[in-house]
């Protein structure tokens, strides 16, 4: 097959990641707990299919950073396995920069990367700086371009001494902030990230999303990212897929999957001198108090300043907020229902 | 030569590992030395009440002492250390990062660990094969010498292609704290000459588990005891093995793809 000129730009205009009814079946075997099932399945297997991918189509453009959302066991894992290389499919297509990946050329190694937050590449023993040196022979990058890239890495993410401690001593934010500049140093133009930022503080986790922003910026690179935290996906993604059961649910603008899973607002108001007047005509009044002791009010979106202006008419109000439904609840919301766009 | 490049990369990697764990290298370093003592004491014994052992003498076991040492020298920087290292990616799942590298992964999991600090082994190896020989009454003739360098790197060729075989059916099953115990156990066997053993046990050594092509049969090259044909033979074995070994090798990594999670 005809390879774009310049993978990496997608010349003649292809988006860098084409990704048709992806899946990937696996077989595990099936037995039921206990110690007779276990002599059956020693004599006679069974087999079970896990279908953990099924179908999944979607294109991600230059330079555009997605995240890629969905309970345990989903399939993101397994669907950015496949998208690095390292998983063959059970059926289906993907081209990333012009490669299928599975194929695992050496030019397409070259210009991915895929960071696993839970794994760990660098040499356990011995100082980050030494594993960078290594991963700068396998991946063939010249002396300048080195330079070069190291300078940027220890720009945006602050390395400085740390790089000179043995990987072992270094706390999981640092090891992280490693981790990356490992990955990097290559200058992938494709990202793979799976849960980047998990176990980290939420101060570790903000100058991880910042770099990656950062990153993106300076580079035009393509990023996929998982993360079970929503402060990553709302800072860095403006387009979500979200995926379960292996099927994808929603593939779109984030704000978007917003207003049409959780087409409401939640009005948060303070009242003076009643503490148990009846709200309940307005809308659904929400479990708890905040730490302000606001009552909450669940409303729907087109009916907000009605809703508003009958509040302020009609109950001693001192204080009103609206807000939209938290992220959380939305992508919650995302998973259970049936959706399809 | 960008092989090369990876290669000293490595070891400066290795080196560095080596100088932070300085007295575990002294420990070992000892120990060695400790069943050198008993190596010797026991073929000591062994010629107190024979004079030949399966048609040896004591100075040609002193020198198949050598030679065995040579290429368990081999076994302990690399193979083992690689093992360990091996077998703990598939647990924790960081050999996924080396089948994303763009380079050889077979190359990559040989490598990626040296105990550096082991090639001292290499010079009480070859003082062995220098002494046994010496005391044998020998000549060794330029042709015999190269003909022992030849059939031991190619020896060592067919056990390092053997551990490929060995950590790559690893792929096929999912226990693999035990993928090179045969290996380790058959090893021994090399410190005699292939000759002493029981026919079974001889076919299983030389062709089995080939640790005898590695030990005894580079001896008989140095000794001028095999045939044109027969060193031929050893060597295209030697070939053949590395070529078969990274073929179930490729298979082995798509494989591991296919099932891992």
């Amino acid at each position: 097959m005809a390879r774009p000129a310049s993978p990496a730009f997608g010349a003649n205009g292809t988006p860098p990641i084409v990704v048709e009814e992806l899946s990937k079946t696996y077989k595990v075997t099936d037995r039921e707990g206990g110690f007779g099932a276990a002599v059956r399945s020693f004599f006679k297997r069974k087999f079970k299919d896990v279908r953990a991918v099924q179908r999944v189509s979607f294109q991600i453009g230059q330079g555009e950073i997605v995240g890629f959302l969905g309970p345990n066991g989903a399939g993101k894992t397994t669907t950015l396995k496949m998208l690095s290389g390292l998983l063959y499919p059970t059926s289906g297509s993907a081209q990333v920069l012009g490669y299928t990946p599975w194929e695992r050329q050496a030019g397409y190694l070259r210009s991915m990367t895929l960071v696993m937050g839970q794994r760990n590449r660098l040499a356990w023993d011995v100082p980050a700086a030494d594993s960078f040196l290594l991963n700068k022979a396998i991946y063939r990058i010249s002396d300048d371009e080195y330079k070069r890239s190291f300078q940027e890495l220890d720009d945006l993410l602050e390395l400085g001494p740390i790089i000179r401690k043995p990987v072992r001593n270094l706390s999981l934010g640092e090891r992280m902030k490693c981790e990356l500049a490992a990955s990097l140093l290559h200058r992938p133009s494709v990202l793979f990230l799976d849960e980047p930022t998990i176990g980290l503080d939420v101060g570790a986790q903000s100058r991880i999303r910042a770099f990656l922003k950062e990153y993106n910026r300076r580079n035009g690179a393509t990023i996929i990212l998982t993360s079970h935290y929503m402060a990553d996906v709302v800072a860095l993604c403006e387009r979500v897929i979200i995926i379960h059961h292996g099927e994808l649910r929603y593939d779109g603008g984030l704000s978007e999957l917003s207003r049409r899973i959780a087409p409401y607002k939640i009005i948060s108001v303070h009242l003076g001198g009643c503490d148990d007047c009846a709200l309940e005509s307005y809308g659904v009044v929400l479990p708890g108090e905040d730490e302000t002791g606001k009552k909450r009010l669940q409303v729907p979106a087109d009916q907000v300043p009605a809703i508003t202006a009958r509040l302020l008419a009609e109950q001693p109000v001192q204080d009103l907020t609206i807000e939209d439904p938290p992220i959380e609840d939305v992508i919650e919301r995302a998973f259970n229902e049936p959706l399809r766009n | 030569m960008n092989a090369l490049r990876i290669i000293g990369a490595f070891l400066r990697l290795n080196v560095q590992v080596a100088l932070a764990y300085r007295s575990e290298a002294v420990v070992q370093i000892l120990l060695n030395l400790m069943w050198l003592a008993w190596e010797l004491t026991s073929l000591a014994i062994i010629f107190a009440n024979t004079n030949e052992l399966g048609g040896w003498g004591p100075a040609e076991l002193i020198a198949l002492l050598g030679v065995w040492r040579l290429v368990n020298t081999m076994m302990s920087i690399i193979v083992w250390p690689n093992t360990e290292k091996f077998n703990q990616g598939l647990r924790d799942g960081s050999l996924d990062y080396t089948f994303l590298q763009p380079a050889n992964s077979q190359f990559l999991v040989s490598i990626t660990r040296v105990e550096l600090w082991r090639l001292w082994d290499f010079v009480i190896a070859v003082v062995l094969i220098v002494v046994g020989l010496g005391m044998s009454g020998r000549v060794a003739t330029p042709v015999n010498i190269a003909t022992f360098l030849a059939l031991t790197v190619s020896g060592a060729a067919v056990l390092y292609s053997l551990w490929i075989v060995m950590i790559a059916v690893t792929f096929w099953f999912t226990r693999f704290d035990n993928n090179v115990t045969i290996l380790a156990a058959l090893m021994d066997a090399g410190r005699f000459p292939a000759q002493v053993y029981p026919f079974w046990l001889r076919l299983l050594i030389t062709f089995i588990i080939p640790v005898a092509v590695a030990t005894t049969v580079p001896l008989q090259g140095l000794r001028g005891e095999l045939a044109w044909w027969e060193i031929a033979g050893f060597l295209a074995l030697g070939v053949a093995a590395v070529l078969l070994s990274s073929r179930l090798w490729k298979a082995g990594v798509r494989r591991y793809s296919g099932a891992s999670s």
